[in-house]
Parts: structure tokens; C-alpha cells; sequence
């Protein structure tokens, strides 16, 4: 018995990344629960729904603290069983079994990468326990092959393109389950990898290709998120573009601002879920795009000054070109971006608001990321890679992109050229669920 | 060489119809429309019979048509298929603000710009060339396009209309909404710049209708198959059972009840909207004081516009079938310029988030900044909801404080005002001994996070709240000029009597007063009666906590209801009109002392004021219409939650901030949610039961007035309403018979 005991805790491997994530399920499920009380009650399975979300955490918790291949692989299995048994809430209608069905498809894949390379990983070092392997990594092309296939298994599990179907099409699952998936499980990608981050210290060249797979799915999350007309599902392609901007970060081998990422962005999430019902009275207002030049330079100044205030607080050093310009980079486009509305308007006081905002915005950015940066810090798995070419387009598009949507309006008095309209059909149909997620005879909906 | 002489194939020339018999199509165009019922947005919900369409009908056939239409379990796949390309593009049509990037051309109307999209859609056309060369040639007149794709579809003329109500009733949702759109649209809707017209709608069903399910044709066999297979609902023994049950209660009380023998003069009127919810209320006001009630329409009988001057918004405050004669602005109690100033400050930080959100790249570092913001606010929403709104409201005052308004009635001619007000005193049969404090009492309701809040609002104030018109009708009758007026027509009302505005916040039972000024005569008295509103207040807190299954006592029912208003989490917020089964035409204290238990809308009338019948023929018209289009949505929305309600509130999804979907995707879920009439998933709160009218007036008189109203001769023949009538003449209660007689009411 006490031979066995001591064998145990050998599975096991509590560190700060384990004790961060396991926060941070344990806020938003008690959220959620709470939530639920009112939120489902008289709901015919209100019960079940807290035996699996109780089951979720339980086997959340083994997966960020397994030590074990095994355990990890199966607590991997497990949680994703249990999600997709959340997501089947309404069980006779059809749609929601078919979401449930996509999402396991796409998580039985996962797995598989996963095995595979756990396996390899077993083989190549001859040892169960990951700290072991992770402590004396062997180089060889089989570890590569191994990082290739968990990087595979975290881009099936975060929904990168294009293994994204399974999150834009679960939208049937009731709104906690939404919020518990989108704060918890389809992190699993970056938590994997971070888990795994000195095996992949060396691989630049697989470390590049989640890096482009990454600010590729940033880009089209963004993009179909913008053009979604209902609330879930543009949230839900908000999450696939937030993922992949996470797993970028995680190719620019900046493991710990990519669990920063995913822990904040969870909490967001989580409560625009929850919030959902408010918003057909969220009004937009008008932003009165596209701003004067003088304006946006005005702004990009003050973005420099947070960017400038977010390196600053966040320890970021940027004396070396190192991919940790990416974290400066978007502190300088959301600072610019923020203070451009207070420029825009005529008030009295812009500059010094202005100048404020910008101090609020670099202050907190900055605070939040290095916060979680010094929890993980004992972790030592951030390993900045030199800047390169494919980080230079990469940096180019995001600002593209921000420019393009800030300052080109297509005038409808003139028409439209052809090929935007093919792309923007092209794309409104990429945006879609699986087809048989989509109750197209209302009377197939159950509750 | 016979192929050469041979019918060469269809070729895109015969696509089009050769010809077409205009007023043939014309016929079928309305003729299907005629089916649907209205389904109003979000913003203003209006509860409606799903089955409208149909009450030309009598009920029992209508509840067969409606399955046939309406509830089949099964549906061509064919036609799913058409179903789920046409919810694409309507909720990308029919975008109010949800997406940042729009669909392109949406200004040239639904047709015109789906067509000329629909080419670049490989789901569609499938890059087949002759469905390309099918859109290239369609004509470009919605009527023409319909006739086309008829004959493509090998319709026959007969055939047409019931073809064109199968492509609205396949998806109902959105056709309802465009229904809504076309025949209904408020002010702001109707200068919707995405225009849309009911035959642009059915042009676009069919369009797509021709491209995926060339055999469509076959719905009519599908729907025949149908219809034939129904037969007499089953559920009408237990509806009538319910009916019959509701009514002998009620004829038992309301007959136990004496004539009061004499009058002394209240220490207040009140006047309460005739929404069920007040008659509770008003019974648990009753019991505190001296104090007469009464029960009016919520709108106080004032078609107007109201405009806010310092967000720049108005909307008609009135039933939706009335059109708003006036524009009354309501000023803050502070300067206009200072609200307008914080307004925008509020508006200011708003603008801050949405320029982070909906942009590229930004909303990476927006989500960095705010996470742990969101997730302290989530905590605290959930774990303490009434702190999160003291916060919340905390914060919108320090920036924009809300302040007291005042309407201005410049923009009413003094004749205008004075016919106002004594229509309404004269409708609610206040035109003698006034009380020294009278209270016009409107309504609304206090929800958090809730899509379906308006539901819950003031329907005769077009699902708004009721309180800006209730300060216009107080004001109208404090001026001393129109009290002047009034007093050529016989209408004295003391100069002591002071009109006061007054909301009664469903949710929680709290009853906000407005007053401006205050003689100190009245200090007093006002203050015992927000003492009693209090103690009311509390009471039926209590009874309404207890029909929400919850253990309450008379000193923590507040706190509850309180807290159900101000919880984002909660689904059942209020139970809104579950439950209505009746609506009362009476003096009140012929009501007074029974406890209707919430379930009737309690209209004031006194025969005896009434010689000419032309209040009661406004009551039956207007208001009694209005509670049977409620009956009929709550009726409905239980009878079958999905093909009439909105399904669970669990997995709903707000499109284009107009309605819900269910899920991924769906049909737009017109009706209630499930969680507004139902207990649980499988217990209903509302028992289906068709409204009971009782009026208490001479059975001639009533006889009389529904000679003249074809509209209330269509309700009572084909039974969508049941009437009594209780003769005040020889003390006996009548029913309506369906051929309009009206028989000696039999237990």
C-alpha cells in the first residue's frame, strides 16, 4: 500500500504553470456554477450538467498536474469526452448531437496526434514521467516528428485553421458550456505546448510553422468574427483568431506571455458568454472611420508612449531584435488605436486625456502581462528567437489588416468591384457552421 | 435525324416565363402573406397571434391549419437545404449593428442584392453553368422573378398561393419578421436603409428555392399528405375543460358580490394600467387604505412620439395599431446641455472598448488589458448581483446622472390637450369626486442581461415603459387651462386635486412617483401613501415570490424580487402575463374583494356613464383585442414552444440584435421563451385557456355594438374569445353562443 502511495505521487508534477491554470478553471467553473443555479434551473438536465462540469474540473486538474505520459494523454481524453458530453445538453435535438459529433471527431484526431507523440517521446528517452524528458531532451529527427505532432494536437484542440470547424460549430451547447469551453478546454493547445516548451527550444523551423499557422488563424478568426451577425458565433471566431494569436506567440517561443494570453483572454470570454443575453441592446456607435491623418499620427504617438510604458512595466527588453517585439507591437497599435476616439473628438482636454488613456492602457497591459510573466518565470520557458523574415511579413499583415479596416471604406455609391464581392460570399460561407450543425426545420430544435 | 426535330432541353430563353398573369400573381402574393403574423424585434416585443393569419377561422380549424402549417416534425430535405442558405443571407441582411463589416450592396434592397451576391456563391450554383446562366437571366422586378421561378418549378396557377404560404410557413421566423418589416415597421425601421418589400421576399425564397431544390414542387405533395392526415387536435377537450372551470369560479364570485351602498371620498385614485399585473397589486393597495383604483389602457389613452433630447432618440408610446398624432420631448430636470455633455462623456468610454473590439489586431491587447477586469466583474455579477448593480448604476451616475424629466406640452395645441384628458377621464370613468391625490400609474419592468426585457414592459406603450405617459396626461390635466376647458364640457375638477405620475416596476412591485411640485396640503397624504405603496409593495412581493417557488416570508419577499430584477443570471425574472385567462369590463369594486390571482386585465367602466355604448365599443375594439393578441402569444407559446415559442433560453443567440436563434443557426424564434411560460422543461406556469370577456353592461347594449364591429363579430363567432355578460339590468350573466346570441349562462 505505502509502496503504491509514494508511486503516485510521482505522476504527478505540480508546478506554477499547473497551479496557474488550475486557478484559473477553478474562478471561471465557480462562476459558472453559480451562474447555472438560476441560469438552468427547471432545465430537465441541470443535475447531469454539474456531474460533467464537476467531472471537467476533476480532470482538468490531472491534466495540468500529470507528470505522467499516460495520465496526461488520458485526462486529455477524458475532458474532451466530458465536453462534448456538456455540449449534447439538448440531447434529442439533432444539431447539437452533430456539434457534439464534429467536436469529437476533431478531438479523436488530437488524441491521436497526441499518442503519436507521446509515444515517440517514450521511445526516444525511454521514460514516462515528462519532466524527465523534458530535463535531458533527446535531439534527434524523431523529437522533431514529436513536436510536430503536438503541435498538430494543439492546433486540432485551440480550433486553428483548419481544424476550426468544431468551435464555430458549437454553438448549440448552452451558454456556461460555451463559457467553460472558451475559458478552459480549447486552451488545451497552449497549455500542451508550454507544457512541452524546452522540447521545442530548438525547433525553429516547427516553432516557424505554429507561428504562421498561428497569426494565419489570427487573421481569419478576426476577419469572420467581424463579419458574424449573431452574438455567439461572432464570439466563437473571436476565440479562434485569439487562439491563434495565442499559439503565435508560443511560435515566437514566448511560452509564458502565451499562457498570459490564454488566462486573461479566458476570463474575457467566459464573461462575454455569459453576458450574451445583452446583446441586442449593446449599441454600436459610430466611430467615424476613416480618422484625419493628423489624428491617427497624433494617436500613433501616445500608442508609442503605451508601448513604450507597457515595455517598460511588462520587463520587456527590446534592446535585442528578438521576437519579443511582437508583445510591443500590438501595445503600440492598441495604444493608437485607443486614444484615436478622444482625438477625434473636439473635446477641451484631449491631449492630456489622451496622454492618460494611453498611461491606463500601457499601466495595465503591461501589469497583466507581467504578472503571469513572473509567476512562470521559475519555469524558464521563455526562449525569445531571433527575428526573421516570415516574423516581418507577420508583423506587416497585423498592421495591414488594422489599417485597412481603419481607413479604407469602399464607396457603395460606386459599386463594389468583383472580386470583393466574390471574397466577402467566400468568406461569409467560411464563417458558417457545419452544415449539420444548422437546425434548418425548426421543429427538429428540442429542448 | 430525329434529335434535330426533337424539344431541344430547356434552354435559359424558356426558363422565364413567356407570360404571366399579373394579377394571378398578385392574388398569390398577398394571399400567402395574409397567412403570417407580425413577430416585433427585440426592442420592442409585441405579443401577437402567431396564428393571425388564421381568425378568419374558427379556432378549431385554425389549430388544424396551424399544425399543418406550422408543427409538421418532418420537413423535405430539399427544402432544409433551401432553408439554411436562406439564413445566411437574411441574418446577413437583416444585420441592425451586429457585424462590423456588412454585407456589400444591402442598400439596393433584399432582392437586388442577394441576386447579384447569390452569383459568387459556389454553394449555391455549385459553378453548375446553367443555374449561372439561371440568375443571369432572371428578370429584375420581384413579381417577375416570382413568376419565373414558378414556372421554372412547374407550379401550376391554381397551386401558386398555396405554394408561395409554403415557402413563408417553412420558415415562419423570418417571414414573420419580414411581416413585421413591411407592414408594421415603427418609425426607425420604416427608414431602415435596407429596404425590403414581401414579394422581394418571396422572389428571394424562391430564387434560391429554384437553385437547390429544382424538384420543390413536391412540397405540395408533402403539404396535401399533411392536411389530410389532420385531424381535430386533441387538445381541445382540455382547453375547453380549463375554459369551463376558469369561468364557473369567476361567474361564482363576481355573483356573490354586493353593490356598495355608499361612497365616501377616497384619500387617493389611482389609475393602473389593465395589464394582469396590476390587479394584484391594486387588491394589495387596497387593503392599506382608503384608496380607489382604477384600471386604463397603460398608455393613458395619449398617441404619442416620445423624444429625449439628450440621446437624441424618440419612439411612439402608444399600441402598435394606433399612429402617434404628437411629439412630446421630456427634458431632464437638469440643463439639457450638461445631460448632453455627460451623455456623450458615457458614450465616450463606450466608444473606447468598441474601437479596441471590433478592429484587427486590437482586440489581442484588448483582451490582455480587460481580463482580469472581466473576471472580477464576472465574480461579482455572479456571486453578488446586487452589489453589481449598486456599481453599476454607481458609476453611470457619477458620469451621467440620471435626472427627473419633464415633459413639454408646447408641441400639443390646448384643444389637442383638453381632448386628451377628457377622453381619458371620461374612458376610465373618473369625471366626479376627485380625490385630492390622483395617480396615473404606469408600467415596466427591470431586468438584467435579458433578451427578451421588453416582453415584460408596457404593451399598450408599445412595449415601452409607462411613465412618460402618465407625466404627460398628469401635466395635461394640472394646467389651468385645460381645466378651464374642461369645465365647459361639465368636467370640474377641484383646485385642490393634484395629478401625479406614477411607475409601477413589475419586477420588483416598487411603484416610483414623480412629483414636481408638492402643495404642502399634500405633503402629508403623499407621504402616507408612499408609506402604503411600500407596504404593498411587499405583500405582493410576497404572493408573486411564492408563485416563483420560492420560500418567502412578508419581510424578505422584497429583497427576492429585488434580486431576480437584478440578476444577469436569472431566466424567470418576473412571470410577465403567464397565466392571463381574463379580461374584465367593470366598475371595481364589482372585483374588488375576489382575488383574481393575477390572471385578468381589468378595464374600468361604468354603464351607467355610457348611454351611447361608444366607451364600450372602444374597450372591445382596442384594448380587448390587444389582451387577446397577449392571450393568443402566451396560449401559443405554450401550446408548442418551438414551432410558436422561442425555445429554451439555455441555447439561445441573438442575430443581428432583432431576434434569437436557437444555436448555430436557425430559423428566427419568434413567440415567448420557454422560460416565460414554462415552470420547468416540462411543466407549464400558463394554462391554455382562450381569453374570457366579461362585461358588465345590458346585454342589448353589447348585442348592439358587436352588430357594428365586424371585428369582434369574427373573435366571438369563430370562438378565438369567449364573452359574458353580466346584466346589470336583472342581475343574470349571459354567454355569447357562436352564432352571437346570447344565452342564459349555464354552469
Amino acid at each position: 500500500m505505502i509502496p503504491f502511495l509514494s508511486r503516485i505521487s510521482t505522476f504527478f508534477h505540480v508546478d506554477t504553470l499547473s497551479l496557474v491554470l488550475f486557478s484559473l478553471v477553478v474562478l471561471v467553473a465557480l462562476s459558472i456554477g453559480s451562474f447555472s443555479l438560476r441560469y438552468l434551473r427547471g432545465d430537465r438536465r441541470q443535475a447531469s450538467f454539474y456531474a460533467r462540469l464537476l467531472g471537467l474540473v476533476l480532470s482538468l486538474f490531472l491534466l495540468v498536474s500529470a507528470d505522467h505520459l499516460l495520465l496526461l494523454a488520458a485526462a486529455w481524453a477524458l475532458s474532451n469526452f466530458l465536453l462534448t458530453r456538456l455540449m449534447l445538453h439538448k440531447q434529442e435535438w439533432e444539431a447539437a448531437r452533430q456539434s457534439s459529433l464534429l467536436a469529437g471527431k476533431n478531438f479523436v484526431l488530437g488524441l491521436a496526434f497526441l499518442s503519436l507523440a507521446f509515444f515517440l517521446l517514450y521511445q526516444l528517452s525511454g521514460t514516462s514521467s515528462i519532466q524527465a524528458i523534458l530535463q535531458n531532451p533527446v535531439t534527434s529527427k524523431w523529437t522533431s516528428l514529436a513536436c510536430l505532432l503536438l503541435v498538430l494536437t494543439a492546433m486540432t484542440q485551440s480550433a486553428l485553421w483548419p481544424f476550426h470547424r468544431w468551435l464555430t460549430s458549437s454553438l448549440n451547447s448552452p451558454t456556461p458550456v460555451s463559457a467553460i469551453m472558451h475559458a478552459g478546454l480549447v486552451n488545451g493547445g497552449g497549455f500542451l505546448l508550454a507544457r512541452f516548451a524546452p522540447l521545442f527550444f530548438q525547433q525553429a523551423f516547427i516553432l516557424n510553422l505554429l507561428f504562421a499557422a498561428g497569426i494565419l488563424t489570427a487573421l481569419l478568426g478576426t476577419l469572420w468574427k467581424l463579419m458574424q451577425t449573431d452574438i455567439k458565433r461572432m464570439l466563437a471566431c473571436s476565440t479562434m483568431g485569439q487562439m491563434g494569436f495565442m499559439l503565435a506567440q508560443c511560435g515566437l517561443g514566448l511560452f509564458p506571455a502565451a499562457i498570459a494570453h490564454l488566462c486573461w483572454h479566458g476570463l474575457f470570454k467566459a464573461y462575454l458568454f455569459l453576458a450574451s443575453g445583452s446583446a441586442a441592446r449593446e449599441k454600436r456607435l459610430p466611430l467615424s472611420y476613416p480618422p484625419a491623418l493628423s489624428r491617427f499620427l497624433l494617436a500613433t504617438c501616445f500608442g508609442i508612449v503605451a508601448a513604450v510604458l507597457f515595455a517598460w512595466i511588462s520587463g520587456v527588453q527590446v534592446q535585442v531584435a528578438d521576437t519579443r517585439w511582437f508583445l510591443v507591437l500590438p501595445a503600440l497599435v492598441a495604444g493608437t488605436q485607443f486614444t484615436l476616439p478622444i482625438l477625434q473628438d473636439k473635446g477641451r482636454y484631449q491631449l492630456p486625456l489622451a496622454f492618460f488613456a494611453a498611461i491606463v492602457l500601457g499601466a495595465c497591459y503591461g501589469a497583466s502581462v507581467h504578472f503571469m510573466e513572473s509567476l512562470l518565470a521559475p519555469l524558464g520557458i521563455s526562449q525569445p528567437q531571433p527575428l526573421n523574415a516570415l516574423h516581418g511579413v507577420a508583423a506587416l499583415v497585423l498592421i495591414a489588416s488594422w489599417l485597412l479596416l481603419l481607413f479604407v471604406r469602399p464607396d457603395s455609391s460606386l459599386g463594389y468591384p468583383n472580386w470583393l464581392l466574390k471574397l466577402y460570399v467566400q468568406m461569409l460561407n467560411a464563417g458558417q457552421p457545419h452544415p449539420g450543425t444548422v437546425t434548418t426545420h425548426r421543429n427538429s430544435y428540442k429542448f | 435525324m430525329t434529335t434535330i426535330t426533337e424539344a431541344p432541353l430547356i434552354t435559359p430563353k424558356e426558363t422565364t416565363a413567356p407570360q404571366y398573369n399579373r394579377q394571378s400573381i398578385d392574388l398569390a402574393i398577398s394571399g400567402s402573406w395574409s397567412r403570417i403574423a407580425p413577430f416585433w424585434p427585440l426592442k420592442n416585443l409585441i405579443a401577437v397571434n402567431p396564428l393571425a393569419g388564421f381568425e378568419h377561422l374558427p379556432f378549431h380549424e385554425a389549430l388544424v391549419q396551424g399544425t399543418a402549417y406550422f408543427q409538421q416534425q418532418d420537413m423535405p430535405a430539399g427544402m432544409q437545404l433551401v432553408n439554411r442558405e436562406s439564413i445566411k443571407w437574411l441574418q446577413a441582411f437583416f444585420d441592425q449593428g451586429q457585424a462590423s463589416i456588412s454585407m456589400p450592396l444591402r442598400t439596393r434592397g433584399l432582392l437586388k442584392s442577394t441576386l447579384q451576391l447569390f452569383r459568387f456563391d459556389q454553394r449555391l450554383h455549385k459553378n453548375d453553368p446553367d443555374k449561372i446562366r439561371f440568375l443571369e437571366n432572371l428578370s429584375h422586378t420581384p413579381r417577375a422573378v416570382i413568376a419565373e421561378s414558378l414556372f421554372y418549378l412547374g407550379i401550376s396557377e391554381a397551386d401558386q398561393e398555396t405554394f408561395l404560404t409554403l415557402v413563408l410557413t417553412t420558415l415562419p421566423g423570418w417571414a414573420a419578421h419580414v411581416q413585421y418589416r413591411t407592414s408594421w415597421a415603427d418609425a426607425a425601421d420604416e427608414q431602415d436603409p435596407h429596404p425590403v418589400t414581401k414579394a422581394q421576399y418571396l422572389a428571394f425564397r424562391l430564387v434560391l428555392t429554384c437553385l437547390l431544390w429544382p424538384g420543390a414542387a413536391d412540397l405540395l405533395r408533402w403539404h396535401r399528405n399533411k392536411s389530410a392526415q389532420q385531424s381535430e387536435p386533441a387538445i381541445l377537450p382540455s382547453i375547453i375543460q380549463n375554459e369551463r372551470n376558469y369561468q364557473q369560479q369567476l361567474v361564482k364570485q363576481v355573483q356573490a358580490v354586493q353593490a356598495p351602498v355608499s361612497k365616501s371620498q377616497p384619500a387617493a385614485q389611482l389609475v393602473f394600467c389593465i395589464d394582469v399585473r396590476s390587479e394584484p397589486f391594486r387588491r394589495a393597495l387596497e387593503t392599506q387604505g382608503h384608496y380607489e383604483t382604477y384600471g386604463f389602457a397603460g398608455f393613458f389613452g395619449l398617441p404619442v412620439t416620445i423624444q429625449n433630447p439628450v440621446t437624441d432618440q424618440s419612439y411612439a408610446s402608444c399600441p402598435v395599431l394606433l399612429k402617434p398624432a404628437s411629439t412630446v420631448q421630456e427634458l431632464p430636470g437638469a440643463s439639457v446641455e450638461a445631460s448632453r455633455k455627460a451623455y456623450k462623456n458615457l458614450q465616450g468610454f463606450k466608444k473606447l472598448y468598441q474601437s479596441l473590439k471590433y478592429n484587427f489586431t486590437t482586440p489581442f491587447s484588448l483582451v490582455e488589458i480587460m481580463g482580469w477586469a472581466s473576471g472580477a466583474w464576472m465574480g461579482i455579477r455572479t456571486l453578488f448581483p446586487k452589489t453589481a448593480s449598486t456599481l453599476q448604476t454607481g458609476i453611470q451616475q457619477a458620469i451621467a446622472p440620471a435626472y427627473p424629466l419633464q415633459p413639454v406640452l408646447d408641441s400639443i395645441p390646448l384643444p389637442q390637450q383638453v381632448a386628451f384628458g377628457a377622453g381619458a377621464l371620461k374612458m376610465m370613468g373618473l369625471t366626479q369626486d376627485f380625490a385630492p391625490l390622483v395617480i396615473f400609474c404606469g408600467h415596466g419592468s427591470a431586468t438584467e442581461n435579458n433578451a427578451y426585457a421588453t416582453a415584460l414592459d408596457c404593451g399598450a406603450c408599445g412595449g415601452r415603459h409607462g411613465a412618460p405617459n402618465a407625466r404627460i396626461l398628469a401635466a395635461i390635466l394640472n394646467s389651468e387651462n385645460v381645466r378651464k376647458e374642461l369645465e365647459q364640457q361639465d368636467l370640474f375638477i377641484p383646485a385642490d386635486t393634484l395629478f401625479l405620475a406614477g411607475e409601477h416596476i413589475t419586477t420588483t412591485d416598487e411603484v416610483l412617483l414623480f412629483p414636481d411640485s408638492v402643495p404642502p396640503a399634500l405633503a402629508a397624504p403623499l407621504q402616507t401613501l408612499q408609506q402604503d405603496l411600500e407596504k404593498a409593495r411587499k405583500l405582493n412581493s410576497l404572493w408573486r415570490s411564492r408563485e416563483m417557488g420560492l420560500p418567502a416570508t412578508l419581510q424578505n419577499a422584497a429583497a427576492l424580487t429585488e434580486l431576480r430584477a437584478k440578476d444577469w443570471a436569472e431566466v424567470r425574472p418576473e412571470w410577465g402575463l403567464a397565466g392571463n385567462a381574463a379580461f374584465i369590463v367593470a366598475p371595481r369594486w364589482l372585483t374588488k374583494d375576489i382575488n383574481l390571482a393575477g390572471r385578468s386585465f381589468l378595464h374600468s367602466y361604468e354603464w351607467e356613464k355610457d348611454r351611447d355604448g361608444a366607451a364600450l365599443t372602444t374597450i372591445l375594439t382596442a384594448p380587448m383585442v390587444v389582451a387577446q393578441w397577449i392571450n393568443a402569444q402566451y396560449f401559443f407559446s405554450t401550446l408548442d414552444n418551438t414551432a410558436f415559442g422561442a425555445g429554451s433560453k439555455v441555447t439561445k443567440n441573438i442575430t443581428g440584435k432583432i431576434g434569437s436563434m436557437q444555436g448555430n443557426a436557425s430559423d428566427l424564434m419568434h413567440g415567448l421563451p420557454l422560460q416565460s411560460v414554462y415552470r420547468s422543461d416540462s411543466s407549464p406556469y400558463h394554462s391554455l385557456q382562450r381569453l374570457t370577456v366579461l362585461v358588465h353592461a345590458p346585454k342589448t347594449n353589447i348585442e348592439r355594438i358587436i352588430q357594428a364591429q365586424e371585428i369582434l363579430q369574427r373573435l366571438f363567432c369563430n370562438a378565438w374569445v369567449h364573452l359574458l355578460c353580466y346584466d346589470p339590468t336583472d342581475q343574470q350573466f349571459y354567454q355569447l353562443s357562436q352564432d352571437l346570441i346570447f344565452t342564459p349562462y349555464k354552469y
